[in-house]
């Protein structure tokens, strides 16, 4: 029963390999899931009912089903119509309509907040509805929600360590390569652990400082 | 020679793998909910170094993938403490501690949502701290984290389903199994997800039930 972290020295280099590995996917994902995200949210607060509809039913599916089993269905499942592509790339899609659609949501929830006021003013000044929405409407919505933004992207930084189960060698992946070359797994997945913590604890510092940058000047006004 | 189609009893199989995966669901969301409460009252009752302990613990376990705490528990505490750890059990203990940790939070901001004036008035009365936090706190925060608790558990049944990495055989196991065997991932797929996808509507839907009876004093009755 000891605790040795010294023997984890020699497969420092790997480990780093894997973060890097993991921090590309992230922010690849963290990209596809803001732009499936805005467009998702477009459509949720659309006019049109079809459109708002199909928008709706594909964030409820991606928000109640497993992120695991949506993953296996993309790696398992694109190679049966004839798309091969490797694990990686494969992680990065699932990754971004997952995220996509708990994305939209919080962008949707930034767009309701507008001041109805702000939108009929533009209408008045005869700004066109895609002009107001590039803007007008997303830069305050996505102004405002920088902060649940940053939790979504907390959360897809978590989930990433899930595409260790399609043979992609990330964070955790690589990790569990060298707990079994080790055979040291407590003091591996316990440093995984805690780097994990303060990766995300960091990352939400940083949104929390940039939320609070964006918003300056309402903080003030409040 | 393998056998590619599909038989009825792969939908025993399914049946099988929904059970232990909600089996599952229920004794850790229990035993979390548990756990989670009594932190929370640690932390409402001021003990000093449990309650800077416990926030500590609550927040490695919310900021640290789940995948990574139940490998800790599954290969690390065998090889540390001796002790053998079925995949069941490292299951139960770390779906337990997760759940726990995100109880927690929601029940310290529940706690947090009484104004003080209702906890002072209450002690002018002479209640104990105990018959506050029994009568007082306990029935608003419930009716104030149910909200939050319903959108949690959605979110911890489909966490559920990464134990299957660590070899449960649970309803995404039986997914994997029926994929390999039948070599047609999108209905295996689409029938597994659409499965967790009715559970997780339900597990809404008795929250919203739950919600509304709670809040029930609460509701406009009209004039």
């Amino acid at each position: 029963m000891t605790f040795d972290l010294t023997i984890l020295a020699p497969h420092i280099p790997f480990l780093v390999k894997g973060a890097v590995l993991t921090a590309e996917a992230c922010v690849l994902a963290l990209a596809g899931s803001l732009c499936i995200g805005t467009v998702v949210a477009a459509l949720v607060t659309s006019a049109s009912p079809l459109l708002s509809r199909i928008a709706y039913v594909y964030v409820d599916l991606f928000r109640n089903i497993p992120f695991i089993v949506q993953l296996f269905f993309f790696f398992y499942g694109l190679p049966e119509i004839g798309i091969y592509i490797d694990a990686f790339t494969t992680g990065v899609i699932a990754l971004s309509i997952a995220g996509g659609a708990f994305t939209s949501d919080v962008i949707r929830s930034g767009i309701l907040s507008i001041d109805p006021g702000i939108l009929e003013a533009a209408e008045v000044s005869g700004l066109s509805k895609p002009t107001i929405f590039r803007k007008i409407v997303m830069p305050i919505a996505l102004r405002t929600s920088v902060r649940p933004l940053g939790s979504v992207f907390v959360n897809l930084i978590l989930t990433s360590s899930i595409l260790s189960t399609i043979t992609l060698n990330e964070l955790t992946g690589s990790a569990k390569i060298v707990a079994s070359d080790t055979f040291r797994p407590f003091e591996i997945y316990a440093v995984l652990l805690v780097a994990y913590a303060c990766l995300t604890y960091l990352v939400s510092l940083a949104i929390g400082a940039l939320h609070r940058y964006l918003n300056r000047d309402q903080t003030e006004a409040a | 020679m393998r056998y590619t189609a599909f038989t009825s009893y792969d939908i025993v199989l399914l049946a099988q793998g929904l059970g232990v995966s909600l089996a599952l669901f229920l004794a850790t969301t229990i035993i979390g909910l548990f756990i989670g409460s009594l932190w929370a009252v640690i932390r409402f009752y001021r003990i000093p170094v449990l309650a800077q302990i416990v926030a500590v613990v609550a927040e490695v376990l919310k900021n640290s993938p789940v995948l990574v705490q139940l490998f800790l528990v599954f290969f690390g505490l065998p090889a540390f403490a001796k002790i053998n750890v079925t995949p069941v059990e490292a299951a139960v203990i770390t779906l337990s501690g997760n759940t726990a940790a995100f109880v927690y939070v929601i029940a310290v901001s529940a706690i947090e949502s009484i104004g003080r004036d209702q906890i002072e008035a209450a002690r002018v009365f002479g209640l104990s701290r105990w018959q506050i936090l029994r009568r007082i706190i306990a029935p608003q925060a419930m009716a104030f984290a149910i909200g939050p608790l319903t959108g949690l558990l959605v979110n911890q049944l489909q966490v559920t389903s990464l134990i299957s990495v660590i070899g449960v055989v649970d309803l995404t196991k039986i997914g994997n199994i029926l994929n390999l065997r039948t070599l047609k991932p999108f209905i295996v797929w689409a029938v597994v997800g659409g499965l967790y996808y009715v559970m997780a509507k339900l597990v809404a839907f008795g929250g919203a039930r739950l919600e509304k009876r709670l809040r029930a004093h609460t509701a406009w009755k009209g004039l």
